[in-house]
């Protein structure tokens, strides 16, 4: 156990790093600061509320900076279309912080920022998942036909609408090769923005897919360009928590301590796979945290009188880290097997190189 | 592929490392000699008394922490030091319970030279969580440089070990370049 000052609690620093090493994986790997599965942590692990929200946002924005470094190597780095977006990402976040606190002085915000939750992850799941699918599938049938496989394949066609979009200044994304309205652009880190203010979070699960399926970026050049907005917004929200005194150095420092390896482990495995195996990962972190989100907004709709809810919905946040870590570590495994010549499944196959 | 030079790798490794270890070092430094709390707890935001919200924390009703009243620059024990809004925070004080509070005497309560704490905390809701809030962080100004101060550290810390895991991989060899992003 530790004794955290500031926090107020005694907390075992080893289950910190843990979190830190667990998230770090999942955000290197799908390009989220994963600040859904690392409050309710905090919380359970003592910490007050508001703490567990600074702490979150800090250590996510040094976890953040670790991956980036890292994905900046990988190449995964568009930063034409990060620089373009940072503005409208920051215009987005004061919006989404100003219609909670309307909400909020209305008394209904916890309510509604748990409806907002639910609907957006579900309907954001539900796309990701049947487009994957359907690009899983046809990954499938050129591989049988033993055609070249690239990197990415992506079957929707709301990319190709959105770049058709005749408004000036058009800009070259030379990393993410898209040619695309720079109003676009802004426009999609500001909805994104909104979102991330207004639910209290990096944003990333509403990013990587905006920018792959909105911009028409591939999936990794998503992940590693989320990353540089999580890394802004993250270090703005942590100003914001550490002058309102909600923030607890010594947890943040033993989460990055763990978010250091996670990071590298989660960013370097996505060189391992193709851009459809990233966004099955992501659309299943979706349905797991819309599952944790409906059951806490069940709860808070009964009145707070069924606790076994609430339970349920922390015990689902936490297995859903180790869930998604699993997965990750088998699909790089598979891959490593994959190019040593041996067996692996034939639904992985096309997904990982 | 990328093609590493081992000495520069090894430079860059040994380099991050130290600057990374530096930080570490300071930051827990810092924050165990209560330097950094102390810098943190700024002044007080409204009229009351600075406590160690820490020692009251398993008082009930029938039993509460009884805190005396004395003016001096620390907390150490069972004190309730009277801070006006905008005073600086006593040493050790990590809360400060308000006149409003008092008043109501629902949870503390003044008596005589002596603070009562009857009720040091309550249970609150937040994103459908339930968490303990006490007394602590309450009725406390933070310095504003101490966030800027935290922010980067962060990105600092973010920087070297990033840097630090980027030398490792060069100097065992491992050669990580930038990867094709065809269509």
């Amino acid at each position: 156990m530790f004794d955290f000052a500031i926090a107020g609690v005694q907390a075992p620093f080893f289950l910190l790093v843990l979190v830190g090493l667990t998230v770090g994986i999942v955000g290197g790997f799908i390009g989220v600061g994963g600040g859904y599965m690392v409050t309710p942590a905090l919380i359970v692990f003592g910490f007050p509320g508001y703490m567990a929200s600074g702490i979150d946002m800090t250590h996510i924005c040094g976890k953040g900076l670790v991956s980036t470094v890292r994905h900046r190597q990988l190449g995964n780095i568009d930063w034409t279309l990060a620089l373009s977006m940072i503005a409208g990402t920051m215009l987005g976040v004061e919006l989404g912080i100003r219609l909670l606190v309307y909400f909020k002085n209305l008394g209904i915000s916890g309510v509604v920022l748990l409806m907002t939750s639910v609907a957006l992850m579900f309907t954001l799941f539900l796309y990701t998942q049947f487009e994957t699918r359907r690009a899983h599938k046809k990954m499938a049938e050129m591989e049988k036909a033993g055609e070249k496989l690239g990197r990415e394949l992506q079957t929707s066609n709301l990319p190709k609408f959105f770049q058709t979009i005749p408004l000036a200044p058009i800009i070259r994304c030379r990393a993410a090769r898209v040619i695309v309205s720079m109003w676009v652009i802004v426009l999609v880190g500001m909805v994104t923005g909104v979102l991330a203010g207004f639910l209290g979070v990096g944003g990333g699960f509403v990013r990587v897919p905006a920018l792959v399926y909105v911009v028409g970026a591939s999936t990794h050049i998503a992940v590693g360009t989320d990353l540089v907005e999580i890394v802004i917004s993250g270090a703005y929200g942590a100003l914001r928590h550490s002058i309102e005194g909600n923030v607890d150095m010594m947890a943040v420092l033993f989460m990055i301590a763990g978010a250091m390896f996670g990071a590298q482990v989660g960013s370097i495995a996505t060189s391992y796979v193709r851009g459809p195996a990233i966004r099955y990962i992501l659309s299943y972190s979706l349905i797991l945290a819309t599952l944790g989100a409906a059951l806490r907004l069940t709860y808070v709709l009964t009145g707070q009188s069924v606790e076994w809810l609430s339970l349920t919905a922390v015990v689902l946040t936490l297995g859903e880290m180790i869930f998604l870590c699993l997965f990750i570590s088998s699909l790089v495994w598979f891959a490593v097997r994959r190019r040593g010549g041996k067996w692996v499944p034939d639904w992985v196959a096309p997904l990982v190189i | 592929m990328a093609e590493v030079n081992r000495g520069k790798a090894a430079f860059k490794f040994c380099f991050w490392l130290v600057v990374g270890v530096a930080l570490f070092g300071y930051i827990i430094y810092t924050y165990s000699s209560g330097r950094m709390i102390q810098w943190y707890y700024y002044t007080a935001s409204l009229d009351g008394y600075a406590v160690d919200a820490n020692l009251s924390m398993n008082a009930t009703k029938e039993k509460p922490a009884v805190l005396s009243i004395r003016k001096q620059d620390t907390v150490d024990g069972l004190v309730a030091i009277p801070v006006s809004k905008g005073d600086r925070l006593p040493k050790n004080a990590n809360g400060v319970i308000s006149q409003a509070e008092l008043k109501s005497g629902k949870r503390a309560v003044v008596e005589g030279q002596t603070v009562k704490v009857m009720i040091p905390w309550q249970i609150k809701e937040t994103k459908g969580f339930k968490f303990k809030d006490t007394f602590k962080h309450k009725g406390i100004k933070t310095n504003p440089w101490a966030g800027a101060w935290n922010v980067a550290m962060v990105l600092a810390l973010g920087v070297s070990l990033g840097l630090l895991a980027e030398g490792f991989t060069d100097l065992v060899g491992w050669k990580i370049g930038k990867i094709e992003h065809g269509h």
